[in-house]
């Protein structure tokens, strides 16, 4: 089991409150699974979400990636972690203004410490993966929101990770974009990728194969997509 | 991450503001341009003092007639002191073992004068020893010998002002001169003197450069007195053998020359190697001074580095939520933001050293401030500008690193 996540909890200190936002959620997620999380803002899928990525650390619970606990890493371990294990892919492409697409695309590997020739070559091939390698030496505001957000998925894949995290991939891209992106995370999965996306929007979540609902701080539904939504289809509906 | 890849980050965050990075700058720039140059002028006024008093011999004591008044003069021959003679100069070489040599030297006002060309002029009659006493150099020639001042011969020594004046390119030596109505054979040019702007006690400043040197013998024997009550000699030069008695040989000097003027108090003593530690003790504290505020406008720049440097985590939480997300552990961070404050703080020490060297090149050149940069000022100069950096960079770093990175990659 890659990820394994029993009686998860975690609480906020807003003053002297404690404000629950995960009330323990049990959760397997295996390679090259294709997940779906949904759920209404407030529900817990942001938190639940930093957790998976290990940005945040439970209150209580046990996360064990690969089998190894993660709730008690430390801040450096955490970060080695998110450096190796996890691609962040975010709604707002979360890329560096200054830098061109490549350079983007090298940072995760220049925090994991690789040499700048073997990063330069393993940069331009994530590039080559997400059909961006013309734009490389593009500057971020240079490309368009569909480009960005492939430079950031490229960015997410560089370091091989263990899960692709996607948090509303498409929220900022137009529905025929969206389509595109969606396409190439499907193309991901086939090759072999385990992708968690977390979004709220159902067309998104069609296309996955286990779609988890989450409702305060609990997940309400897991179930299995059999028929996942043909993205090739959808992208010919939006060429219309 | 490798130290070379931080480098290369901060160093493209300067440029990517440059500037703000140039203002930032700022306060180091003229924190270690003040440094320089401040301790430049202490250190000039200090080697300018050394040399004039240097000049005067740190083992000598200048045994110098006051300037009198003609009424002053009738009142002190009338209490019967003969004024500085030869026989003083004779009795303090005799009576003080510590003394090694004795120069006495006449003075008057002359005309001198070549062809069509002639000037006023120090005719100063001396001793063969003058020279080494007073630790003059011959540029040409030589200087006035035993025989030649044994035999009242008229030969000259000229100052460098007074050959080049009358002699230009040619070669002086040999030639002749006429002093007052006397005509005399340059024997030697004397090496150009330093002209000090400042009075050291009774010895007023003025251009050495322009005296005429004779044999005192000559002196006496060719050049009637301007005054009838004016003493024999002017000043007495005494040598001493080690600096460490000056004090008590200038207090025998005073009551041997006490004696001989029947305590008319018509000369004075004065003691440049004394004058020069007194002058040091008073410089030391005005250096401190100056130091103290350069370093004051040091920490004022570091202020300001850590100002800027504050604001920019602030506008690049973004970033350094991003960076956080993608692996950079607090470490990374931190060494981030402090290589940038010291990569500011390095770049702004070496203009503010190129500032400082043309600041003090500046003085000297437009004022009559005398300045001298020493190497280690401008090492401590730029080693403290680093310091700042480093220490001031330290609290933004900190803050950047222990950002949240949930918080800040959703920072707007």
């Amino acid at each position: 089991m890659l990820i394994d996540i029993k009686n998860l909890t975690k609480k906020y200190e807003i003053g002297d409150l404690l404000v629950p936002a995960l009330n323990g959620v049990d959760l397997s997620i295996d390679t090259n699974e294709y997940v779906a999380i949904m759920g209404p803002s407030g529900s817990g899928k942001s938190t639940l979400m930093n957790i998976l990525g290990c940005l945040d650390t439970p209150t209580s619970g046990e996360y064990k990636f690969r089998g190894r606990d993660v709730s008690s890493l430390s801040d450096d371990e955490l970060s080695a972690m998110r450096n190796r294990e996890i691609g962040f892919i975010f709604q707002n492409f979360n890329l560096l203004p200054k830098m061109t697409a490549l350079q983007n695309v090298e940072l995760p590997l220049m925090y994991a410490g690789v040499s700048r020739a073997e990063r330069r070559e393993r940069a331009i091939k994530a590039l080559e993966k997400v059909s961006l390698a013309d734009r490389m030496n593009h500057k971020p505001s240079e490309l368009s929101g569909g480009q960005r957000q492939r430079v950031a998925i490229a960015r997410a894949l560089v370091t091989n990770p263990g899960i692709l995290l996607a948090d509303e991939p498409t929220g900022a891209l137009d529905s025929k974009t969206g389509v595109e992106i969606m396409a190439l995370f499907d193309e991901l999965h086939r090759e072999g990728n385990t992708l968690i996306v977390i979004t709220h929007e159902r067309e998104v979540a069609e296309y996955s194969r286990r779609i988890i609902f989450i409702k305060d701080g609990v997940i309400s539904s897991d179930e299995k997509n059999d028929r996942p939504d043909d993205v090739e289809e959808a992208i010919m509906r939006t060429r219309g | 991450m490798q130290i070379d890849e931080i480098i290369r980050i901060a160093i493209h965050a300067l440029l990517d503001h440059k500037f703000r990075s140039f203002l930032t700058m700022l306060g180091i720039i003229f924190g270690v341009s003040s440094v320089i140059a401040m301790l430049s002028i202490g250190e000039g006024a200090k080697r300018e003092a050394i040399a004039k008093y240097q000049d005067l011999g740190v083992n000598n004591i200048i045994v110098r007639e006051r300037n009198m008044s003609n009424e002053e003069l009738e009142e002190v021959r009338a209490k019967f002191s003969p004024g500085l003679s030869l026989a003083d100069a004779a009795s303090i070489k005799k009576l003080l073992p510590t003394v090694d040599d004795v120069a006495p030297q006449a003075e008057r006002e002359v005309e001198t004068q070549r062809g069509d060309v002639s000037t006023k002029s120090t005719l100063i009659g001396v001793t063969p020893a003058f020279i080494e006493i007073l630790n003059y150099e011959i540029a040409n020639g030589r200087f006035i010998t035993q025989e030649q001042y044994d035999a009242n011969m008229k030969v000259c020594v000229l100052g460098a002002g007074l050959a080049k004046l009358y002699f230009a390119n040619q070669d002086p030596i040999g030639r002749q001169i006429k002093v007052e109505d006397q005509w005399m054979e340059i024997i030697g040019v004397m090496a150009s003197k330093a002209v000090f702007t400042e009075t050291v006690g009774e010895l007023a400043s003025r251009d050495l450069n322009n005296d005429v040197y004779i044999p005192l013998s000559t002196f006496n024997k060719r050049f009637s007195k301007d005054n009838l009550l004016d003493s024999e000699i002017k000043q007495i030069t005494v040598k001493v053998k080690d600096s460490n008695h000056l004090l008590e040989s200038a207090e025998v000097i005073r009551q041997v020359v006490d004696r001989h003027h029947f305590n008319n108090q018509d000369y004075s003593i004065v003691i440049p190697y004394e004058l020069l530690k007194q002058e040091e003790n008073e410089r030391r504290i005005y250096n401190f001074l100056l130091g103290a505020i350069a370093a004051i406008s040091l920490l004022v720049g570091g202020i300001g580095i850590m100002n800027i440097m504050l604001a920019t985590v602030m506008e690049r939480t973004r970033e350094i939520g991003i960076r956080r997300a993608i692996g950079a552990r607090r470490s990374d961070i931190m060494s981030q933001f402090v290589i940038e404050a010291v990569a500011i703080s390095i770049t702004g020490g070496l203009i503010g050293v190129l500032l400082g060297l043309s600041l003090s090149w500046g003085i000297a050149l437009f004022t009559n401030v005398t300045t001298f940069v020493r190497l280690y000022s401008v090492l401590v100069a730029f080693t403290f500008s680093v310091v700042v950096g480093v220490c001031f960079g330290w609290l933004p770093a900190r803050k950047a690193a222990n950002l949240s990175p949930i918080e800040s990659i959703r920072y707007e």
